[in-house]
């Protein structure tokens, strides 16, 4: 009886996973049915500038019916806040690091007081560093791994619970390609993105029986914001820093289409594949070839 | 140079590669020489750790053993000793078992907490001066929280990261500089699978060993950059190893004869064959490969789907149940 049953589902197996690739790469050609953002609150740490304050506006346009702001300079809160709240989207701000765990728990206490509860949480707060191991001050090493990966942790155990009460939620990711291919002189942040990959992924999996409650991680390349200013990539006619109007676009649209992971641009998953195809020497090549060695050289990013 | 003639290069290269690793698969090539060669393992008291040392102390490398535990450092380093003793080459015997001239080798034990960025920093000053220069690094030191998210302790969480993923940070930066000016040494990450796909439940142990990886790619790419072709790396991801580590994991019954938890003798010496041969990667079992590729190529609906088949999307949830039934009668060791 027991073999019975393996057997039919290792018959039918190949089935299904025909069936994913199929639904997938129908879900590519036609739009699918996208959810509404009316009553949705959105929280968004690092939210004053860069793909950050993109996204903020994206979703304020998209129908979100709040928008939170997280970040640490005011200023730009401020700012990112005005331009929201002026186009008819009631914004908050509030001053948060999420690398500080204390801090996150004793602001989103302050969040749920006065404005309410977080439906969807985009975590996007980031920092880098930008330098090969030997040259890496210890605290910025630490600090990239708090803000980018901790950070996470902390801010989703503060919002899932009562996401998974009201069974209704979203968490969002914004990470990075680097997250699943390396480069040399981001180690800081290579580990961290790889970490904060796991993490979601885990979550993902973990959350798929939670109805209502999703996750959306999306994985950008180069994006041209000032975080990652002078990084050179060696063929930008292939591959073109991303405009991060257009990953916010994008990841609005990933968490209404409810789509688990997104890459982008889709080429990366070559990238990735080969990864876990080719032998070291021949991936250093290739690396080597397409500049991914010296393309931090020239960084001179904010950290 | 034209970028033409330059693609033509890389791709002749690549194909080189490829023709390459398919003969070391044909032709094993040889096992390097390790004896008198100073060896750190980080977690050396029990699990993996103990047995990369006795592996190590078998082909008659000076250990230095770290652990947190210091009665069970104290038992590996006995073990060590013992087989010193039994290895001991017999001058004159021409028995051909080790023709090096005699050197005896010692274990030296210490008790550091690799979370611990000055205790790794200052166990290392130790080591330089009372040893001499490093040219292994086992970097196997690994705890896991064992709850869920939501109900795992904060200090949990930041001590799995800091243990798994943090930790190769310090004690790379501790013992780096002195390889690179060499240019002789072998780093060796002991990650997981779980460091390269992932499961329900265990968000923290999976983002700590992802980020081991990550780090250990970043490494070797740095390394290949500035040229230091003598810095060797290698990664090791087991699959579920049958360590105690977690107890009660188990995937679907009915698939489980054919991924049975592994003899950590068996992933050991896997893993030392791989270290011994300079190979960057080594998986056990070879499936894991599979696996691996698999998730790079299928749309994550897909990769839910294969998980379910294999029962592999929630093996860590009778883990957790079990973890949490022995700490609540206080049999938990952490």
């Amino acid at each position: 009886m027991m073999d019975l049953k393996l057997w039919g589902c290792a018959l039918l197996f190949p089935l299904q996973i025909f069936l994913c690739v199929l639904r997938a790469a129908v879900r590519f050609l036609l739009p699918p049915r996208r959810k509404d953002l009316g009553t949705d609150v959105v929280l968004v740490t690092g939210g004053g500038r860069g793909i950050g304050r993109h996204l903020a506006k994206e979703f304020a346009k998209q129908g979100a019916k709040k928008v939170i702001l997280w970040g640490r300079t005011e200023k730009c809160l401020k700012e990112t806040c005005e331009e929201i709240s002026a186009a008819g989207t009631e914004c908050h701000y509030f001053v948060c690091d999420v690398g500080n765990r204390e801090e996150v728990y004793q602001q989103a206490k302050v969040v749920r007081e006065k404005v309410g509860d977080v439906t969807i949480l985009v975590n996007n707060a980031a920092v880098v560093h930008g330098k090969s191991l030997m040259n890496s001050d210890d605290d910025a090493l630490l600090k990239t791994q708090h803000v980018n990966t901790l950070g996470q942790f902390w801010t989703t155990k503060a919002f899932l619970p009562r996401m998974l009460e009201l069974c209704h939620g979203h968490v969002v990711c914004i990470n990075s390609i680097l997250s699943l291919s390396s480069i040399p002189g981001a180690i800081d942040y290579c580990t961290s993105k790889a970490s904060a990959y796991a993490f979601m992924e885990s979550l993902t999996l973990g959350l798929l029986d939670c109805p209502g409650v999703d996750c959306t991680t999306i994985l950008p390349f180069h994006t041209d914001t000032e975080m990652f200013q002078g990084m050179r990539v060696r063929f930008p006619q292939l591959f073109p820093p991303l405009n991060p109007e257009m990953v916010a676009q994008r990841t609005v649209d990933a968490v209404r289409t409810n789509t688990a992971f997104v890459v982008l641009p889709w080429t990366m998953h070559f990238i990735v594949a080969l990864k876990s195809l080719l032998p070291q020497s021949a991936l250093e090549e290739i690396h080597k070839f397409a500049g991914s060695y010296t393309c931090m050289n020239t960084f001179k990013g904010r950290t | 140079m034209n970028i033409a003639a330059e693609l033509l290069v890389v791709s002749f290269k690549v194909i080189c590669s490829f023709v390459l690793a398919g003969a070391k698969w044909l032709v094993k090539p040889r096992e390097k020489r390790v004896a008198g060669q100073v060896c750190v393992v980080t977690g050396a008291g029990s699990g993996l750790g103990r047995l990369f040392a006795t592996e190590f102390a078998r082909r008659r490398a000076t250990l230095v053993l770290w652990d947190i535990n210091r009665e069970a450092n104290e038992e590996t380093a006995e073990l060590v000793r013992d087989i010193y003793r039994e290895t001991e080459p017999r001058r004159g015997s021409g028995d051909g078992v080790e023709d090096v001239p005699f050197y005896q080798p010692r274990v030296y034990t210490y008790v550091c907490d690799v979370s611990k960025r000055e205790s790794v920093y200052s166990t290392a000053e130790k080591v330089r001066q009372e040893v001499g220069n490093v040219t292994f690094l086992i970097n196997n030191a690994g705890v896991v929280s064992g709850h869920h998210l939501l109900e795992c302790p904060d200090e949990l969480i930041e001590r799995t990261m800091m243990v798994n993923c943090h930790a190769h940070f310090w004690t790379t930066k501790a013992f780096l500089p002195k390889m690179l000016d060499l240019n002789h040494g072998h780093i060796v990450t002991v990650a997981s699978s779980l460091g390269l796909f992932t499961t329900a439940g265990v968000e923290d142990y999976c983002a700590s060993k992802f980020g081991a990886i990550g780090f250990h790619e970043s490494l070797s790419h740095e390394l290949k950059a500035a040229n230091k072709d003598g810095i060797k790396m290698t990664l090791v991801c087991p699959f579920l190893v049958d360590t105690g580590m977690f107890q009660g994991c188990k995937i679907r019954k009915e698939i489980a004869p054919f991924f049975p938890p592994l003899k950590p003798e068996y992933c050991v010496e896997q893993a030392m064959r791989a270290i011994l041969t300079n190979q960057p990667m080594v998986c056990t079992p070879r499936a894991m490969y599979v696996v691996n590729f698999m998730k790079t190529i299928l749309p994550f609906d897909a990769i839910v789907c294969m998980y379910r088949f294999l029962g592999a999307d929630k093996c860590m949830y009778p883990f957790l149940a079990h973890r949490k039934e022995s700490t609540n009668n206080n049999e938990s060791k952490i």
